[in-house]
């Protein structure tokens, strides 16, 4: 299992406001914890960039290699930043991994990217007509993207396809159709298709204490499913891997000594599979 | 059962040539299984894994095609039970019933002229039904040929329940290829051979489920293929659980023989109980909605509700890109903008009608992307925004150079300031509902 | 070969209540099955349809539907009991429009002097509704519980940002209560727990998801309504099985549809039926989606659907 560290991105006011001031230290730091803590790979979020993407993903990328000997993952819409990120990536400890092309038009050319530097690139299954519905419309959408990159000559090894994980709060009903597609991907090629999933997502909107909990339960159902690959918390996915000998008990049917805990895992795992409707107090009930 | 698209793809050549139109077998595969492609794009394939393909492809709910040219309407086709599931593919039709004994002529042409445009779409009465009253067969024939000629456009269907007068009226209109209705226990093997003779869709009509089974098989053994059902629905209830049945036996009993679209016969005396009796078949399953009676209000509220029913739920309604006025504008009104997904827009504008404050509301494409949706997505942008602001005509008569923009996009306001000399970017509240209270303290 | 009827039988159930009292008081809700599936299980009430008065003139309302209670509306009581008398409403929604601060503003006490009068004035069951501004619905429909006491009323609505203190207004005086998000199954479902964890039985609330009307959002409403309603029945889901209600009247009636002109739009028809078929058929298709309980303005439209329900029940 490959871990993506997510927490150098925009969104977060300490990391926007250290990539305004070009703060070298903030960006350091947190990169280097989240090596620590298991992350195989480095994510840099910098948004949609219009203005200077260039210069700031440059910045960002020879910041985070400065002090972490890891590959970093690209992460904007601005194809000329991640261009630019590429020109500068240190390769010595691996590709870089560009976020993301899609089967919308206007992600093609990061694909030519992937070929011109031959790098890794995430295809997010997601096209122009709106979200997917189901597995199966996924699945359609990935032999596009296979199809195309195979045109532009980028290696099937070097995609890592992502189905697009959404909230469970408001699209409680993907979250199991996510965990069927991660299944369904691999039988795409052979070798298997690689896979990737963006995991904060499913606890996006959710309360702050139930944010780890959803977090951990769905990428140990997704690792069980065949995932290569996630960008998530690399501490967060370090405790899942201690819990996931309880999670395999209560999946087989066994009763846990803890039975808070075993209420925890038996109901977040009934939202995740859409028995039972998801609600912000779902734990409490 | 329908086989997944990896099970397809074992059964394909897997030489990537490309003669299917699909750049690989992969891609192709995967619409073969979603039923957006034919297997017979393959010149390669096996016969036997042509025979097994064919089998599975096979749609539960027969896909029907009523009338011709661009306003043909699809029947069918149907997948699941509830819309939020997944979309309901092929929006009813809505078909006018008037018996050859009124002024046939009119009544095509109160249909022929039903089209109207709502939201981008363009909504029509799509059919008008023929009904066979007079007894006189030389006088259907006319009014099938008066509905014809003053409704160019429009599907035709013979409600005629004599298979003779039914067979000299679809020889008279053969070009239009009409749909054939009114087939019951007492006609359908006269009417299936009219039906097979010119290729026609024929409407079967029983007094429920099982007797409607055993009309199938006598027009399947007939040859014919197309078939439209109608279980005799006595009253809305009816409608109802006969359609829910039907299609629940489609879908997941694999019943074959009730696998075709369905028709609602929503005929009141009252026309406002027509129209909700109307509403309760466009809601629940029917594919043919039949009415006598196509007032202009009446159209309006059930295109819209068809519009809202069949909705696709992974796909949000858009309302096109324009600077809506609310109110009645001065040149120096406030000026807002947001995204064109259809919630948004319904909102935003509904909260500035509320603030009695005359605006404008600039709507910009962003492919219905709620706007932290459409940011995030880089749709919503400061360089998408002044290239819109800067281009779009509609902004130039608007005197008051300020844009306001949705507070959940603050960030943006120094960018759009630098991208669009001349104008001053005011930034607004987070939420809808600060509208009303932001913009009456301006007006102050 | 016999057809079997592919009966769907589901574990859960819809909760029944009964609100006002004596001879006129009325059932919502119950059933085990879908909306009008009688072929699978226990059958559901026939929606109750609420016509609604307001504290003050609806001088707001669009001609179409205000003219048609132009000769009582000047007086909540004239206009309640005209509801009842010869409209022959099954129940009346007063909804307390005056007491919004950017409307009259009328006070606490003048919205309880309301609620008493006309409570003296009628015997069907009262919906109590606030102005739908969170602070002072708080304050109002607190009051308005304990004016009510004693009549088993609907108190409404109870929100995220307000429940706590109309939650307990309404145990203490024994009402219902209408428990109201927006368009949001998940947060319908918070707020319902949240409910039931001040002590307040789910068996006496109902489910507002938020109307919208036809054109304007209908199908979010509908989806989400059709929702609550599987996983009630199919996930036995107690916290979505109180009783569905639509506020038709009130988002059907601020839309262009219901007030153009025939003159300025003639592609859209005629005005008073337009009007009348954008409520009725709005309020059809709630039915449809599992709505118990339906408020609406125009006497055309309760008509309308009420044929239609007499057809569907």
């Amino acid at each position: 299992m490959i871990i993506i560290g997510e927490k150098l991105s925009v969104i977060a006011k300490r990391v926007r406001l250290a990539m305004e001031a070009r703060d070298k230290g903030p960006i350091q730091e947190i990169a280097e914890r989240q090596f620590r803590e298991g992350a195989a790979i480095i994510d840099a979020n910098i948004g949609p960039a219009e203005d200077g993407g260039e210069d700031l993903m440059q910045w960002m990328v020879t910041t985070i290699q400065e002090k972490v000997h890891a590959p970093v993952c690209l992460d904007t819409t601005n194809v000329a930043a991640l261009e630019a990120g590429l020109k500068v990536h240190n390769n010595q400890w691996g590709k870089a991994l560009l976020n993301s092309t899609s089967n919308d038009p206007e992600r093609f050319p990061v694909l030519e990217l992937a070929a011109k530097y031959n790098c890794d690139v995430i295809g997010l299954t997601v096209g122009k007509g709106g979200l997917p519905a189901d597995a199966e419309e996924r699945a359609g959408i990935a032999a596009e993207i296979m199809a195309r990159a195979m045109e532009y000559g980028v290696p099937l090894e070097s995609i890592y396809l992502d189905p697009l994980v959404l909230q469970i709060a408001t699209t409680q009903d993907q979250a199991v159709k996510v965990i069927e597609t991660i299944r369904m991907f691999q039988d795409l090629n052979d070798p298997p298709m690689k896979t990737v999933v963006g995991l904060s997502n499913i606890s996006n909107g959710c309360p702050k204490a139930l944010r780890p909990i959803l977090n951990k339960y769905y990428f140990l159902m997704l690792a069980e499913a065949g995932l290569t690959a996630a960008i998530a918390d690399a501490a967060e996915m370090a405790e899942a891997m201690h819990e996931k000998a309880l999670i395999d008990e209560v999946m087989a049917g066994k009763t846990l000594d803890d039975p808070k805990k075993m209420a925890e895992i038996v109901k977040t795992i009934d939202v995740i599979m859409n028995k039972t409707l998801y609600a912000h107090s779902y734990l409490e009930m | 059962m329908a086989m997944s698209g990896v099970e397809i793809f074992k059964l394909l050549p897997k030489t990537n040539c490309k003669k299917c139109g699909f750049p690989t077998c992969l891609a192709f595969a995967m619409k073969l299984a979603q039923r957006q492609a034919d297997i017979s794009a393959c010149p390669d394939v096996s016969e036997a894994a042509k025979a097994t393909l064919g089998e599975a492809s096979a749609p539960p709910i027969r896909g029907i095609k009523l009338g011709l040219g661009d306003k043909a309407a699809k029947m069918g086709e149907e997948n699941v039970m509830f819309r939020h599931e997944k979309k309901f593919v092929n929006p009813c039709v809505i078909a006018l019933n008037v018996a050859d004994t009124d002024d046939v002529a009119a009544r095509a042409k109160d249909v022929a002229s039903s089209e109207i445009d709502r939201v981008g779409q363009k909504l029509r009465v799509d059919a008008i039904s023929i009904e066979f009253k007079s007894g006189a067969a030389a006088q259907y024939e006319a009014a099938v040929k008066a509905a014809a000629d003053n409704a160019p456009e429009s599907a035709i269907i013979l409600n005629c329940a004599d298979a003779a007068v039914a067979d000299a009226a679809a020889k008279a209109i053969a070009a239009r290829k009409p749909m054939l209705y009114g087939a019951d226990a007492s006609n359908v093997d006269a009417m299936a051979t009219v039906a097979k003779a010119h290729g026609l869709i024929l409407g079967l009509k029983a007094d429920g489920i099982e007797a409607l089974i055993a009309l199938v098989a006598r027009a399947k053994a007939a040859g014919v293929e197309d078939i439209v059902l109608d279980p005799g629905a006595k009253n809305a209830r009816e409608i109802v659980e006969l359609n829910t049945q039907i299609r629940r036996s489609a879908l997941k009993k694999g019943e074959k023989a009730l696998g075709y679209p369905v028709l609602g016969n929503c005929v009141r005396e009252d026309s406002m109980v027509e129209a909700n009796i109307a509403a309760v078949a466009v809601a629940k399953y029917a594919s043919i909605v039949l009415v006598s009676a196509v007032e202009r209000w009446k159209n309006l509220a059930l295109f819209t509700l068809r519009q809202n029913i069949y909705t696709d739920p992974q796909v949000p309604m858009q309302v096109p890109q324009k600077v809506y006025k609310i109110g009645e504008p001065s040149a120096e009104a406030p000026l807002m903008i947001t995204t064109n997904f259809s919630l948004t827009y319904f909102i935003v504008a509904g909260e500035v009608e509320n603030s009695k404050v005359p605006s404008r509301l600039a709507v910009m494409d962003c492919e219905g992307l709620s706007v932290l949706t459409a940011w995030a997505a880089g749709k919503f942008t400061a360089n998408k925004i002044a290239q819109f602001v800067s281009e779009w005509e509609e902004f130039k008569e608007v005197a008051n150079k300020e844009l306001i923009i949705p507070g959940q996009v603050a960030i943006l306001s120094g960018a759009l300031e630098d991208k669009l000399p001349g104008w001053k970017i005011t930034v607004g509240p987070r939420e809808a509902n600060g509208l009303p209270v932001f913009l009456k303290s301006r007006a102050a | 070969m016999a057809y079997t009827i592919p009966v769907e039988n589901m574990s859960g159930k819809v909760q029944e209540m009964t609100l006002g009292t004596a001879g006129r008081a009325v059932a919502v809700g119950g059933g085990t099955t879908l909306p009008f599936h009688t072929f699978e299980g226990v059958k559901s009430h026939r929606p109750v349809i609420a016509i609604e008065i307001q504290d003050v003139p609806p001088a707001d309302w669009p001609d179409e539907v205000r003219a048609q209670y132009d000769a009582v509306s000047g007086d909540a009581v004239t206009w309640a009991k005209h509801c009842q008398d010869t409209l022959k409403a099954d129940a009346i929604a007063l909804r307390l429009t005056g007491t919004h601060p950017d409307r009259e503003n009328r006070s606490v006490e003048d919205a309880v002097a309301t609620i008493k009068a006309v409570l003296d004035a009628i015997e069907v069951p009262l919906i109590i509704l606030g102005s739908n501004h969170v602070e002072k619905d708080s304050k109002v429909l607190v009051a308005a519980a304990e004016a009510a006491s004693g009549r088993n009323c609907v108190i409404g609505k109870a929100q995220e940002a307000n429940y706590k203190t109309i939650v307990a207004a309404a145990l203490a005086h024994n009402h219902k209560l209408i428990a109201m998000s927006e368009l949001d199954i998940n947060l319908a479902k918070q707020l319902n727990i949240l409910i039931t964890q001040m002590g307040f039985d789910t068996a006496r609330v109902l489910t507002d998801p938020m109307c919208s009307a036809l054109g304007y959002g209908l199908e979010y409403t509908y989806s989400v309504m059709e929702r609550i309603r599987l996983a009630a029945l199919a996930q036995n889901d107690a916290t979505m099985q109180p009783p569905i209600i639509g506020d038709v009247g009130m988002y059907v009636w601020k839309i262009k549809e219901v007030s153009a002109a025939e003159a300025d739009v003639p592609a859209w028809g005629a005005l008073a039926e337009r009007g009348v078929a954008w409520e009725s058929v709005t309020a059809t298709a709630l039915s449809m989606a599992g709505a118990n309980m339906l408020i609406m303005r125009h006497p055309k439209a309760v008509d309308a659907v009420r044929k239609t329900l007499d057809e569907l029940c």
